[in-house]
């Protein structure tokens, strides 16, 4: 067994190179060009796209800090060994959180101030029965946990205690570096903190989810939903955990980090890419066999406008990853897991673009039609050049809005009177993403398919992510030595008879 | 079973001792006849020179066989066979027959895949393998040899070879 340990550096630390930072700031200037530039220059309804583009990658990169956190969490609770050499990466990912929940708490102010209109819900005067051109008694019945107060509470309540959560493990797992002693102390205070995380961080991350992303779309809801969505973080966050270690190795360190441990990160790419379609396809099918219209609106309206994203995101995160991963040997080469890594990263990313976009752009245009949309609010948006679309539209929207409203106060009372407990039925006429009646769907850069300007703010918040990280790295050794796993994940083996990855030591 | 064999096999204690023990028979160029343990030993293949079962493929063929079976039978049954309106679905209800063919796909993958491997190895109803010691599949393991046309000479080298690798018992069987 001795020879396992030749030349093994498990002292080795991490060093952010000048280079690295350059290259990143770099990254995050070219994205705040980007978001600058989408406000102002995003096209018809720019300002809607920065801020969905805001919001999309926030919730985005503040999943894949979350899930980091929960998988230390599993880990050390699973009594896991084999993960001990890469946990440092997890714990630096989690670090990100608090910079998630800033951004969040910049999309919670412009709820609060009426700086955008992504949540329906927030429309000033929509909950209030006396406002009868305003009332909407859908979102009305919803609003004990649709307002701005739970929103703030949840993302700050619930966020924070993450937080507290990542910084009490960081805070253990380095004091064990120093002081690690035989009894284990500091693992044993570890499970602590992974036995109240998870739990806690289960239920509460499905209600931010359904917060933040979920009632975007304010009359649809779907109990599928939360769990879809953390797939998808999870798949992105070990899509990205796969790439850093590759990049690691390439640049010199983690040389102990083994193909036996690549093959089983891979192994967890394929099997949560299978779990996300699960979840996909089960709230696709529920959805689509029971056939009910305040349902299927979200994906009526996502198949028929929003084909590229409909199905893309099926090719990327389920046939492609299914197929290159469904052999053995893709998960030990570099080269394939390199490619599906960037697959899956990219198509989750463009799986909460879908989730996004459609339903904020109809949401948008409900606004435009809404009867109590403040005057100054109107002004200024005509002066941003909205003044075509404003006008040609108003004539019969004002109209066709009313209609609609007599309609659907009916058909909700109709509702109410058979269900009484069931407050969430009766949707508005019309599909998602602006296809109003006789009005086609009309392409849409940046709404329809991510352009550029999505693709630079991508790019600025994957340097700000990874800024944060390797900073974290840096300052502590990139193993812990002292934890009681390392030992077994210096020799794990997942008994693969195809041989070593390039540039793996020799296990015999 | 045409032909009896005599096995020459040693008996070791750990999984640790009986690699170490196969690297030194592989030094000394030593024909290996069949190694028992009753667990799977990380790095045995690769000691022993085993290629990748290819029984992952065979694995892979059987799922695509239910998957075709069952989304092409689904498909005829309901297009061409007895057509019936389902929920004023299409008669073609591709989401509607996806369950079933991820379960026929799963089924076909396990049972061939059980058939080949049980077949490969010659077990299966009404057929009895011989066992050389029955410790080997408790807490023994165990390195066999073919001693069928060996000298007086090669089995004393053999039986040396096992004490000097620290084989607990050293036994003869004829199988």
């Amino acid at each position: 067994m001795s020879d396992h340990n030749h030349n093994i550096d498990i002292t080795e630390r991490f060093e952010f190179t000048s280079k690295e930072k350059m290259v990143l700031i770099g990254m995050m200037a070219l994205g705040l060009i980007c978001l600058v530039a989408t406000y102002f220059m995003g096209g018809k309804d720019g300002e809607l796209r920065f801020w969905t583009n805001f919001l999309h990658n926030s919730v985005f990169f503040t999943g894949i800090a979350f899930i980091s956190m929960f998988l230390l969490a599993a880990k050390v609770l699973a009594y896991s060994g084999w993960h001990t050499v890469w946990k440092r990466l997890l714990e630096a990912k989690a670090q990100f959180l608090i910079f998630g929940l800033i951004f969040m708490g910049v999309i919670l102010l412009g709820t609060k101030l009426e700086w955008h209109h992504l949540y329906h819900w927030a429309f000033p005067g929509i909950t209030d029965p006396a406002n009868k051109d305003c009332y909407d008694p859908i979102i009305a019945g919803k609003s004990g946990f649709l307002n701005t107060g739970f929103y703030a509470l949840a993302t700050f309540g619930f966020g924070l205690i993450w937080y507290l959560c990542v910084v009490l493990f960081r805070r253990l797992s380095l004091s064990e570096d120093k002081n690690g002693d035989e009894s284990y102390s500091h693992h044993k205070k570890m499970k602590i903190v992974s036995a109240f995380f998870m739990p806690f961080g289960g239920f509460t991350s499905a209600a931010l989810i359904w917060l933040w992303i979920m009632s975007i779309d304010s009359h649809w809801y779907s109990t599928m939903f939360a769990w879809y969505a953390t797939a998808s973080w999870l798949v992105s966050a070990v899509a990205l955990l796969i790439l850093t270690i590759i990049y690691l190795k390439s640049r010199g360190y983690f040389s102990y980090v083994s193909g036996e441990h690549l093959h089983d990160l891979g192994k967890y790419l394929f099997g949560f890419s299978v779990f996300w379609t699960y979840l996909w396809f089960s709230q696709f099918m529920l959805i689509w066999y029971a056939n009910i219209g305040e349902e299927t609106i979200y994906f009526d309206g996502r198949m028929t406008n929003y084909p590229v994203l409909f199905w893309g995101n099926l090719i990327m995160n389920f046939v492609l990853p299914l197929l290159i991963l469904l052999r053995n040997d893709t998960k030990r080469k570099y080269g394939t897991l390199v490619l599906v890594c960037c697959i899956t990263l990219f198509g989750h990313w463009v799986d909460f673009f879908q989730m996004i976009k459609p339903g904020a752009l109809h949401t948008e245009h409900e606004y435009h039609e809404y009867a109590c949309a403040t005057h100054d609010h109107h002004d200024t948006k005509n002066d941003h050049g909205h003044h075509d679309h404003d006008d040609a539209k108003d004539g019969h929207h004002d109209k066709k809005g009313d209609d609609k409203h007599e309609h659907d106060t009916k058909s909700y009372e109709g509702h109410d009177k058979s269900h009484n407990s069931d407050g969430g039925h009766g949707e508005k006429q019309g599909s998602v993403g602006g296809d109003h009646g006789h009005h086609g769907h009309k392409f849409q850069m940046g709404f329809d398919i991510p352009g550029l300007l999505e693709l630079g703010t991508f790019i600025g918040f994957l340097g700000l992510f990874f800024f944060v990280v390797f900073s974290s790295l840096a300052k502590a050794p990139l193993v812990p030595p002292n934890d009681p796993y390392l030992g077994e994940s210096l020799h794990h083996h997942v008994g693969y008879g195809g041989g070593n990855m390039e540039g793996d030591h020799d296990h015999h | 079973m045409s032909k009896n064999t005599e096995v020459l096999y040693g008996l070791y204690n750990d999984e640790e001792i009986l690699l170490d023990a196969l690297r030194n028979a592989n030094k000394k160029g030593i024909e290996v006849m069949e190694v028992y343990t009753p667990f799977p030993v990380h790095g045995l293949d690769d000691v022993l020179g085993l290629s990748e079962s290819r029984l992952h493929i065979a694995g892979f063929v059987y799922g695509i066989l239910g998957t075709m079976t069952a989304f092409g039978v689904m498909t005829w049954i309901f297009t061409r066979d007895w057509p019936i309106i389902f929920g004023g679905k299409p008669y073609f209800s591709a989401p509607a027959f996806i369950p079933i063919t991820f379960e026929l796909t799963v089924l076909f993958a396990c049972v061939g895949m059980v058939v080949t491997f049980y077949t490969i190895c010659g077990m299966g109803p009404g057929i009895t393998n011989p066992v050389l010691d029955d410790r080997i599949t408790d807490d023994k393991f165990c390195i066999a040899f073919n001693v069928n046309d060996a000298s007086n000479e090669d089995i004393n080298g053999l039986k040396s070879f096992f004490k000097e690798t620290g084989a607990e018992e050293i036994n003869t069987k004829t199988i």
